[in-house]
């Protein structure tokens, strides 16, 4: 399924299950995902809320807790799988190897501490230096991370910052360690439109300066757009579709990234009304037999009783839908082959 | 990682960043979390004068005993029941029916309950701390194994037990009824801390620490600590005042500390023993005893207030 190269991508998430056992049953958050990321590579993962973009990231971080459990499949940062590394060895990774941030910068970073004192924890937690050292670093993290006056600003207090300026310092921490991958979940959700386009900025710059990978978590296309390298589409714990940005956005074959990309609103453009995918996500506790995407699927047809394989309509283009690569409903007889061959004889046996 | 990449970064690399960055240095001072807690603790009167109150009493209590050494302890029945006088400025509150110094016992009883008292109390607060903060980070079972550990503790006729301890450990001696009462009242603080970890784990600086590599012991101790100490602290003046309370009533009943040692309630038992013929004794002790719970009691109600502003409903 995944795309060969000569040498390892930096992080292969491979056929990743995270189920989630509550009392009224076994969610499926992340059920079968793979993709991976390259070495300096921007991966962008799109999707409605509860489709389990976070609980991929939390399950390569090993930060899934109760009722969680990652169930199977692997996460190999550079060939080593870190759902077989220790405790100790993962929180060596973490924040070191892997930094994340998150959503809501107003929230988290710590009120009791001011912010140069966390920079310096993150740095210290990984590196034998000192604590003036530290200190150092935290000023000068924050001034990359363009904060003015950052020697003043070390000593203030996460309630003294604006959101924008909190979402800085988020990423200063994350960032101060020099990791090899930035997980972003959802960095600009939560700041306004303005402020939003300065952090991308910044993250865009700080990317190339330390030629680090991004797996960029959002459902804001316009992100995507502007950021990523490859995009991964999912849907209800699954990936249903994974290309490039380009293609994604010119050419995109699963109905529900066309859905997704139709109901963005552009400028200058006259519609009477803004298309809107019918329907909400499958309660996960009672997902659809066969593609769970089909109850709110235009082209929904007999044989999407049937789940549909992950697989490659394009070279370096995967979607999970039976459509055929130029998007026409797949010819159902004696020509047909394979998987889509049996799918349709079992659709037509027995109305399941 | 290695030194060498911090190099990697430039130090001026604002430029580049940061120019969208227009916000400016505020300049006016900030008052810390502390700052404002001491400014509304200072505005609850009652809980300065508890302040200043208790100040007194602990100063005395450290003072005195060091400069009068034993002679709490002296008896001379040449002086017994000698009625108290402010002319005399050694003895102003006269001596007893076997010719001890009433004052300098009575400071001595002083501080001998203040010590039982501070010291329970940071039994209670070491012990209630570290088994909250374990049961509402770890949850689970062991939250479960805990939190019935503390119902069982709970459900035990306190007094009764710590009664048990002194009579099979030791009457008369402070250590053992330090420690009974610490044993026994633990149970609240580690409910309170465990009640403020359990919603702390799940906030968002917790989750970044954890992504930053912070393992369970700097979490707990270094992000979730400080954010719920203020019910502890609390929790600990008030409990003050009941250790307080606790132990007077043990040497009283000669369980607790009992003569020649001094204590507030072994002094009330002597006392209540010559009450037709001396009365006054009784009121020394006494009213020593309601000075320390209610200065306790009116510092915590103080401390209560300052560091939660928003449980300000009573005026």
């Amino acid at each position: 399924m995944t795309v060969h190269r000569s040498d390892r991508p930096l992080l292969e998430i491979q056929d990743l299950r995270t189920h989630f056992f509550t009392q009224d049953g076994t969610v499926k958050a992340v059920d079968g995902v793979s993709y991976e990321i390259g070495d300096g590579k921007t991966v962008g993962v799109v999707g409605e809320s509860g489709c389990g973009k976070s609980i991929t990231a939390l399950s390569v971080m090993r930060l899934i807790e109760q009722p969680g459990r990652i169930v199977g499949g692997s996460v190999l940062l550079r060939g080593r799988d870190l759902l077989r590394v220790d405790d100790a060895e993962m929180r060596d990774i973490r924040g070191n190897q892997i930094s994340m941030i998150f959503q809501e910068p107003m929230t988290s970073l710590n009120p009791v501490y001011t912010c140069g004192d966390q920079i310096s924890e993150a740095v210290s937690l990984h590196e034998a230096v000192g604590r003036r050292q530290a200190w150092e670093r935290a000023v000068e993290m924050l001034q990359l991370v363009g904060i003015p006056d950052p020697a003043r600003r070390a000593k203030q207090y996460p309630h003294e910052l604006s959101g924008g300026m909190r979402q800085r310092v988020m990423i200063a921490m994350a960032l101060s360690t020099n990791p090899e991958l930035l997980i972003a979940d959802e960095p600009t959700t939560a700041l306004d439109v303005t402020i939003q386009a300065q952090i991308l900025e910044l993250m865009k710059s700080l990317r190339e300066r330390n030629r680090m990978a991004i797996m960029l978590i959002t459902h804001d296309l316009g992100v995507i757009a502007e950021m990523a390298d490859d995009v991964v589409v999912m849907y209800a714990g699954q990936v249903v579709e994974q290309s490039d940005a380009d293609t994604v956005f010119a050419k995109p074959h699963h109905p529900y990234t066309t859905g997704l990309l139709a109901s963005i609103p552009r400028l200058g453009e006259k519609r009477q009304r803004l298309e809107v995918i019918q329907g909400v996500v499958p309660n996960p506790l009672n997902l659809p037999k066969g593609c769970l995407f089909k109850r709110r699927c235009p082209h929904a047809m007999p044989v999407c009783d049937t789940p549909p394989p992950l697989q490659e309509i394009a070279r370096g283009h995967l979607s999970r839908c039976w459509l055929t690569p130029a998007g026409e409903p797949p010819a159902v007889g004696p020509e047909a082959t394979g998987e889509l061959a049996e799918a349709a004889a079992s659709a037509l046996q027995a109305p399941a | 990682m290695e030194g060498t990449q911090l190099g990697q970064i430039p130090a001026k690399a604002t430029t580049g960043a940061g120019q969208g960055a227009v916000d400016e240095v505020d300049l006016t001072p900030v008052r810390t979390y502390w700052q404002l807690a001491r400014q509304r603790f200072m505005q609850h009167s009652l809980a300065v004068v508890g302040l200043i109150v208790m100040a007194i009493l602990v100063t005395l209590a450290l003072v005195v005993p060091t400069i009068t050494g034993s002679l709490y302890a002296k008896t001379s029945l040449s002086l017994a029941n000698h009625p108290p006088s402010l002319l005399n400025p050694f003895a102003p509150l006269g001596y007893d029916s076997i010719g001890m110094n009433v004052f300098i016992r009575l400071v001595k009883a002083l501080q001998t309950s203040l010590f039982v008292g501070f010291s329970a109390v940071s039994i209670i607060v070491v012990v209630g701390i570290t088994v909250g903060a374990i049961a509402g980070y770890v949850g689970g079972a062991v939250d479960n194994l805990l939190m019935r550990l503390v119902d069982v503790v709970l459900s035990l006729p306190s007094f009764f037990l710590i009664v048990m301890m002194v009579a099979l450990f030791g009457t008369g001696n402070a250590i053992v009824v330090i420690v009974a009462i610490g044993i026994v009242g633990w149970t609240t603080a580690a409910r309170l801390v465990r009640a403020e970890f359990l919603s702390l784990r799940e906030t968002d600086f917790v989750q970044a620490a954890r992504a930053l590599g912070a393992g369970d012991r700097r979490i707990i101790v270094r992000h979730m600590l400080p954010a719920a100490m203020a019910p502890v602290v609390v929790a600990a003046t008030l409990g003050i005042a009941d250790s307080v309370v606790v132990e007077a009533t043990l040497s009283f009943l000669s369980f607790g500390i009992s003569p020649p040692e001094a204590s507030l309630g072994n002094m009330l038992t002597n006392a209540q023993e010559f009450f037709y013929r001396q009365p006054i004794l009784i009121l020394y002790p006494g009213l020593t005893l309601i000075l320390v719970v209610l200065a306790a009691s009116f510092m915590g109600d103080g401390l209560r207030d300052a560091l939660d502003p928003r449980q300000r409903v009573r005026k």
